[in-house]
């Protein structure tokens, strides 16, 4: 086992020196003859029926269209680093905008509404701004937006407005809400760890949580849920067993990271080790079912041990989405944050243990560092950090749509 | 007159009955008592044995602490008294493990934190139990929760063979987590992944 996980880590570690490294800082102002970070901002209105999408830069940029099925990708030719920075989405047409970064050039793809669709670029200099217009193809009369199943429960549940949400699915598939947990770490009289200055770990990770719920609201038919939306104590078994309770298809948990070392920094993205696969377990392995059925099977509060190990067969039968789900939070926080890239990791991570779904935990950065602990507490800083874990979730339902 | 004879073998009977009764009473309990001191003492004599049957006075111990340098796990070398017992030589290391390095290496251990007891059970899981201190006189984050449960559990695992698992129970107890990270509601194996090479 240990040396599975080894392994596992190795892999990780393998992985993400292959995709990640390549990749040059996008630190604000790696340009030393510029005093001003150069800032990618992206914006998306709703013009009622299209859509339009504005990418204004402080730099001029060569840029190359790609017409594909659903989506458009734009793309930009340049050697700089940039940061991207979202400004405002308001759906409509556009589902999502999704952007990576590769060698020389950025690619921006917007996923839109309907297979086929019509844009209009439209271009201003200095500043340099392009704007494209985007609507169904006028072949294509406007389809009525198909409301969203009304199976969903409507209990208490935040579900996404439909009206001026994302448009229908693509595909004819039913409608079904995905369910998405956000979990702010701590909280009440559990701190979590501790700044210099001050700072606390679950003020911090209340206020990204609350971001990024903000955030998938407004652009993703999701339901959210918050295991917790004020400063108040929730156990860790709790946070799990509201993801199981509304089940969840996606548990995100937040949190602000600690350390002995002042000098300690970065970003790092955890999904859950395998400490069970010890003989305990495998002696219990004939008890393995699928995730489906398990919930089913535990009511109640599962404390007896036999519940515990299919707890964690659960999370086991989800490590392949989970560690899927946390590079590409890792990524995303790596091209918006300018945080050290500490990579993806695994731990025995007690909130994680109990999710039946994929289940990350996302360390944003270091409380215990002064820099990072002053970071941390900014605006600007908490928008970007829900900002990539929106734009990687994006990324992620393409996986797994 | 014949009442005094009468009466009197029957309180000497009586009399003697009572007499058996308490020197019954005496060996019984002194014997039940003997037999329990000699159980205390029994254990102490298997435990205590050491593998190769003479006891060697000191050993080296591999101890595991932060350093400045990195976010993993650092070894320094200690000698220290051998004990007479697998849990003893746990006790031992662990104590010396909450001392801190004694080079420059950082300890991610609360100050006043102690051991307060130390048992195994038979398939090699040592349970290893702290003040409350190790909990609650720190604030966490998610490293440096991770350095102090694994410099604890790599700690034991590295120096004696015998243990494959550590337990970590805070005033005697389980707890879920120290500070809200790692799951301490089962036994721990070592993670030498975040030990430096």
């Amino acid at each position: 086992m240990k040396r599975q996980g080894t392994t596992a880590f190795l892999g990780a570690v393998i992985l993400l020196s292959v995709v990640v490294p390549s990749r040059p800082r996008t630190l604000p102002g790696p340009e030393p003859q510029s005093s001003q970070p150069s800032v990618l901002v992206v914006s998306v209105r709703d013009l009622g029926g299209s859509s339009r999408v504005t990418l204004s830069s402080t730099v001029p940029l060569p840029y190359s269209f790609e017409k594909r099925t659903g989506a458009l990708q734009v793309t930009f030719e340049t050697p700089l680093a940039f940061r991207v920075r979202q400004a405002a989405f308001a759906g409509g047409f556009v589902r999502s905008v999704g952007w990576s970064q590769g060698r020389g050039s950025y690619a921006f793809t917007i996923e839109l509404a309907s297979e086929s669709f019509s844009f209009k670029p439209s271009i201003r200099e200095d500043p340099f701004e392009l704007s494209i217009d985007l609507g169904p193809a006028p072949a294509e009369a406007p389809k009525p937006v198909a409301a969203p199943a009304p199976d969903a429960p409507a209990a208490s549940g935040r579900e996404t407005p439909a009206a001026p949400g994302p448009g229908p699915l693509p595909g004819d598939q039913p409608t079904r809400f995905k369910t998405i947990v956000i979990d702010p770490g701590h909280g009440g009289i559990e701190t979590g760890a501790k700044g210099k200055f001050g700072a606390l770990e679950k003020d911090i990770t209340l206020a990204i949580g609350l971001k990024l719920r903000a955030i998938i609201e407004k652009n993703l038919a999701f339901r959210v849920f918050m295991t917790r939306d004020k400063d108040m104590d929730v156990s860790l078994e709790n946070r799990s067993a509201l993801a199981n309770n509304h089940k969840a298809d996606l548990f995100i948990s937040i949190h602000a990271n600690g350390s002995p070392r002042k000098n300690s920094h970065g970003s790092e993205t955890y999904f859950l080790s395998q400490n069970a696969t010890d003989e305990e377990s495998r002696r219990l392995a004939y008890l393995e079912n699928s995730s489906g059925d398990l919930e089913g099977r535990i009511e109640g509060d599962g404390r007896d041990d036999i519940k515990l190990i299919l707890w964690d067969l659960a999370q086991a039968s989800y490590l392949k989405q989970s560690s899927q789900l946390a590079e590409s939070i890792q990524s995303g926080l790596n091209a918006l944050l300018g945080t050290a890239n500490r990579g993806v990791k695994q731990a025995p991570f007690k909130v994680l243990t109990g999710a039946a779904c994929p289940a990350v935990l996302v360390e944003t950065a270091f409380i215990s560092n002064p820099e990072e602990e002053k970071e941390l507490g900014t605006e600007a800083f908490q928008d970007s950090v829900a900002q990539a874990v929106y734009l990687s979730l994006v990324e992620y339902l393409k996986l797994y749509p | 007159m014949t009442k005094k004879r009468k009466k009197n073998p029957k309180v000497l009977l009586l009399a003697a009955l009572a007499v058996i009764f308490v020197v019954l009473v005496v060996v019984y309990f002194s014997g039940g008592g003997g037999e329990k001191i000699r159980h205390e003492t029994e254990p102490s004599g298997p435990g205590g044995l050491s593998a190769d049957g003479e006891a060697p006075t000191t050993r080296t111990i591999t101890l595991f602490f932060l350093s400045e340098d990195d976010d993993l796990l650092h070894a320094e070398k200690r000698e220290v008294p051998a004990g007479r017992s697998v849990a003893e030589d746990v006790e031992t290391a662990v104590g010396e493990l909450l001392k801190g390095s004694s080079g420059d290496l950082v300890s991610p251990f609360p100050p006043e934190t102690k051991v307060r007891q130390v048992f195994l059970d038979e398939d090699g899981t040592a349970f290893v139990d702290f003040s409350r201190e190790f909990a609650e006189n720190a604030a966490f984050g998610a490293s440096s929760e991770m350095a102090a449960v694994y410099a604890v559990v790599n700690t034991v695992a590295v120096n004696l063979k015998s243990v494959k698992r550590v337990s970590i129970l805070i005033e005697g107890g389980e707890r879920e987590t120290l500070g809200g990270h790692i799951d301490l509601s089962r036994p721990l194996l070592p993670q030498y992944s975040l030990v430096a090479k």
